[in-house]
């Protein structure tokens, strides 16, 4: 094989690193061997924690609903058990938001789930 | 339409409950005690922010440890010398300083991360009913035991008055 020089390719393929470390901490966004690690890194924990983020947020909606229907005497479990019955079917994020902005509303649904019980 | 109408200057201040540790077990109250520290009694509770709120105990000087805990349980810590282990027994703990033994269950309850300290630093213990944050203390909480009523707790007239039952049995 003739021998072929990097050229300017080199410096497309790191900079192209490079454009994806900015902000990154020192060296990191700044230098290519250790930006790249800083990249891999990055894209790792990115995948990983949109999968993370769904969990995260529905535990803490849980625990939200949890402490909000305490509230009304009644606790996660016995809530979610009357909705079921009552067939609504509201998921968590709208419950805990309704607890936190509009309670009366959720008073009222924390009330169909009690008649349900 | 969501909105905050319904938040008031309470939603987002820190309260300070009250709480008589009289007759009440230690580790069901401090349960309790922690989850006020920690705020999850709110619906606006997170992780990042501490929602926590002071939380005043009095009378820890009476509370109750069930069994024969007060001679068996062992509070241990480690000098980091060798042979250091140092033991104390509960009743011991509790004549040197009457309320370390809850102030070691909440430290424990809670969760080990950075905003433990804070946590504890809004915990105050008194050892006897004299407390000093009269001013400050919004709401006060029943302890998670039901607190029976003792023989001196009733009149004399609801105990002349109390149905004969023992020699009403022995007739039988």
């Amino acid at each position: 094989v003739p021998r072929v020089k990097a050229g300017t390719t080199r410096r497309a393929r790191h900079k192209a690193v490079l454009a994806t470390t900015k902000g990154h901490r020192a060296a990191r966004s700044s230098r290519y061997r250790v930006a790249k690690e800083s990249m891999l890194h990055a894209l790792d924990y990115a995948t990983r924690h949109r999968k993370l983020k769904k969990r995260q947020n529905r535990a803490l909606a849980i625990t939200r609903i949890n402490a909000a229907a305490r509230e009304h005497g009644l606790s996660y479990s016995s809530l979610i058990n009357g909705l079921k019955k009552a067939e609504i079917t509201l998921d968590r994020k709208s419950l805990a938001d309704l607890s936190i902005r509009q309670p009366s509303a959720f008073a009222k649904v924390v009330a169909s789930a009690k008649a349900e019980l | 339409m969501a909105s905050k109408l319904s938040h008031s200057i309470g939603t987002h201040t820190r309260l300070w409950y009250l709480i008589d540790a009289r007759h009440q077990v230690v580790g069901r109250l401090a349960s309790m005690v922690a989850l006020l520290l920690q705020g999850k009694n709110k619906p606006i509770y997170h992780p990042s922010v501490d929602t926590g709120d002071h939380v005043v105990v009095i009378n820890t000087g009476h509370a109750v440890l069930t069994g024969s805990k007060w001679d068996k349980k062992l509070y241990r810590h480690h000098t980091g010398y060798p042979g250091g282990l140092k033991e104390i027994v509960a009743k011991q703990l509790h004549q040197k300083n009457p309320t370390m033994i809850l102030r070691r269950a909440v430290n424990g309850m809670l969760p080990k991360n950075l905003q433990r300290k804070h946590r504890m630093r809004r915990l105050h213990l008194y050892p006897d009913s004299a407390h000093s944050h009269a001013l400050n203390i919004t709401h006060q909480l029943p302890g998670p035991c039901p607190v029976f009523k003792t023989l001196s707790d009733y009149s004399s007239e609801e105990i002349t008055s109390f149905p004969d039952i023992v020699t009403r049995i022995s007739h039988l």
